[in-house]
């Protein structure tokens, strides 16, 4: 079994990995798509990029590493955010930019630029280890009790932030536990996919499961069957074809959402 | 002073380099104005993106980078128009999906070559440091036409960004007005990819337009500020990569180091800024406290 999965997915650990990422960035990905954050979601993961480097420079666990990063990161775009002098568009993009040059000048300092910057760029499945599993593992299990612990309070928060406030729930932190939440995922998901294709985990599956249906718990988990079905066969071309994983795994994601957009297109427009 | 801002240039690799980053930082400053004006900043990051694949084939089959990178640029555009048609599926979400799919082809096309790593951090990121005479006119063109064509559709870009149904009530094709725009963009993109790469020209798009947009109290003096941040941080950033590269034997990307340098400027801005406001409100609080006094 382990020799078929090895031979057909690269090895064990890059499957679980893979498996474990979309699965949470499907679910994850809905309150993205209905909230829309995408891009945010894109500012996370570019700021995201220099937590990995300082990790990798300082040697410690990567995945461990770069979550201790993220929610430093996650607190600055709040606070920027909520700050009324730059518009939110904007604020993610400046975040967004700064981010990412400031991961590639910490590793243009170091050796080894141009080959270490592309694994981090575009990710490198081979290199998963079996800690990085179990961490991930973890991760998706806080990620989503939490999100099924706050299920009905966050739905409310994406359509009526007016009245959850008015019902005495603290909207700012729930969003904090949000972002959080779309942070670890984030994080999750790098090692394999990289820097700039992550958000295709994390938005492709949800969009195209809104396609399907309308109640949210039904659309988590099509997003979720969505995402690992990306994850695996986006894999298993990649050994087969021997093309970049993290690019294969985006591509077949897409090809699934513009799939259900044409087949669907008939019976919604 | 003149340590870091002038004696760097004086070598003529450097010289071609600061004239590349200034002019592509007006360039971009300017075309970041509409940018910030209607919060295209997603869309911008994502035809960063989707060029790529095209300077990817192109450099694969030998031919003209720009070329390739154009026309990944429109047929992205063309692609995201058609799905952002859909009721269903939210904007940001097509333009993600765009995005992601247009950079995977890219990554897939490079990685099926030989020197993949050299070639994708190249691509990614420029060349600054080696840029040509040639490409330097080639810049200084592009900002030319870019710059008259913002004069000649002035009325039209500004009246489609603060009310569109005026706009269309006075007979302006809307959608005509929304692609020029679009083109501006890519064009930027495209001129600035080979000197600074794709992934970093979107902070050439969005940071000094943010910062103009936080001062600037006309769309002319945002184009003003947005010039000077946009060619101030490429000044800095290159002396800053050099000096570092000489004085302490530090390597840093220059393009990075421009991006650094221009959002250093936009803090300066934004902190700028709020101090004059508290100053301001301190002096109408010691003015109303003379006042009382004087009452």
């Amino acid at each position: 079994m382990s020799a078929w999965i090895a031979q057909t997915f690269g090895s064990v650990e890059a499957l679980a990995q893979v498996t474990l990422a979309a699965l949470v960035g499907g679910v994850v990905g809905v309150h993205v798509v209905l909230r829309r954050l995408p891009f945010l979601v894109m500012g996370l993961t570019h700021a995201t990029f220099p937590g990995l480097v300082i990790a990798g420079l300082l040697g410690v666990n990567l995945l461990a590493g770069t979550l201790a990063f993220g929610v430093v990161v996650v607190a600055v775009i709040v606070a920027l955010g909520a700050a009324d002098q730059v518009e939110s568009s904007s604020a993610i993009g400046v975040v967004l930019a700064a981010g990412f040059a400031l991961g590639v000048v910490l590793l243009s300092a170091s050796d080894g630029f141009a080959r270490d910057l592309s694994a981090y760029l575009v990710g490198s499945v081979a290199t998963v280890s079996p800690t990085d599993v179990w961490i991930t593992a973890a991760a998706a299990l806080v990620v989503l009790g939490g999100l099924a612990l706050l299920h009905k309070e966050l739905v409310l928060g994406a359509f009526d932030a007016g009245s959850l406030a008015a019902l005495g729930y603290p909207v700012l932190v729930l969003d904090l536990v949000l972002f959080v939440g779309i942070e670890v995922t984030v994080v999750t998901a790098l090692p394999a996919m990289g820097t700039i294709l992550c958000v295709s985990l994390l938005v492709a599956p949800a969009a195209a499961a809104r396609l399907w249906s309308d109640d949210l718990v039904a659309t988590m988990a099509i997003a979720a069957a969505l995402g690992v079905t990306a994850g695996a066969a986006g894999l298993a071309i990649s050994v087969a074809a021997h093309t970049a994983a993290g690019a294969t795994v985006a591509l077949v994601a897409a090809a699934l959402f513009v799939g259900s957009a044409v087949l669907r297109s008939a019976k919604l427009t | 002073m003149t340590h870091l801002l002038v004696d760097p240039f004086t070598v003529p690799y450097m010289q071609r380099a600061l004239w590349v980053a200034v002019l592509l930082g007006v360039l971009a400053g300017l075309v970041g104005v509409h940018v910030a004006l209607r919060r295209l900043a997603f869309m911008a990051d994502t035809f960063t993106h989707t060029v790529f694949p095209g300077m990817a084939v192109a450099f694969a089959v030998g031919s003209s980078i720009a070329l390739g990178a154009l026309l990944a640029g429109l047929a992205s555009a063309l692609v995201f128009t058609v799905l952002d048609r859909s009721r269903r599926v939210t904007s940001d979400a097509a333009l993600a999906v765009v995005l992601t799919s247009f950079f995977a082809v890219g990554v897939i096309v490079v990685s099926r070559t030989e020197r993949y790593t050299a070639d994708l951090t190249g691509l990614l990121f420029g060349r600054i440091l080696t840029v040509d005479r040639a490409q330097v006119l080639e810049v200084a063109a592009v900002l030319a036409v870019v710059a008259l064509v913002l004069a000649a559709t002035h009325k039209e870009l500004v009246l489609r960004a603060f009310d569109p149904e005026a706009a269309r009530a006075a007979g302006y094709r809307i959608g005509a007005i929304d692609l020029l725009v679009n083109v501006l963009i890519v064009l930027v993109v495209v001129a600035a990819a080979r000197a600074v790469g794709t992934l970093l020209t979107v902070a050439l798009l969005i940071t000094p337009a943010a910062a103009a947009k936080v001062v600037a109290r006309s769309v002319g003096g945002m184009y003003v500020v947005a010039a000077a941040v946009g060619a101030g941080g490429g000044w800095l950033g290159l002396a800053v990569a050099y000096r570092a590269s000489i004085d302490h034997d530090l390597r840093l990307a220059p393009g990075a180091t421009i991006v650094l340098a221009t959002t250093v400027l936009f803090a300066a801005v934004l902190g700028g800024r709020g101090l004059v406001r508290l100053a301001a409100q301190a002096s109408r609080r010691r003015a109303a406290a003379a006042g009382v006094a004087a009452g």
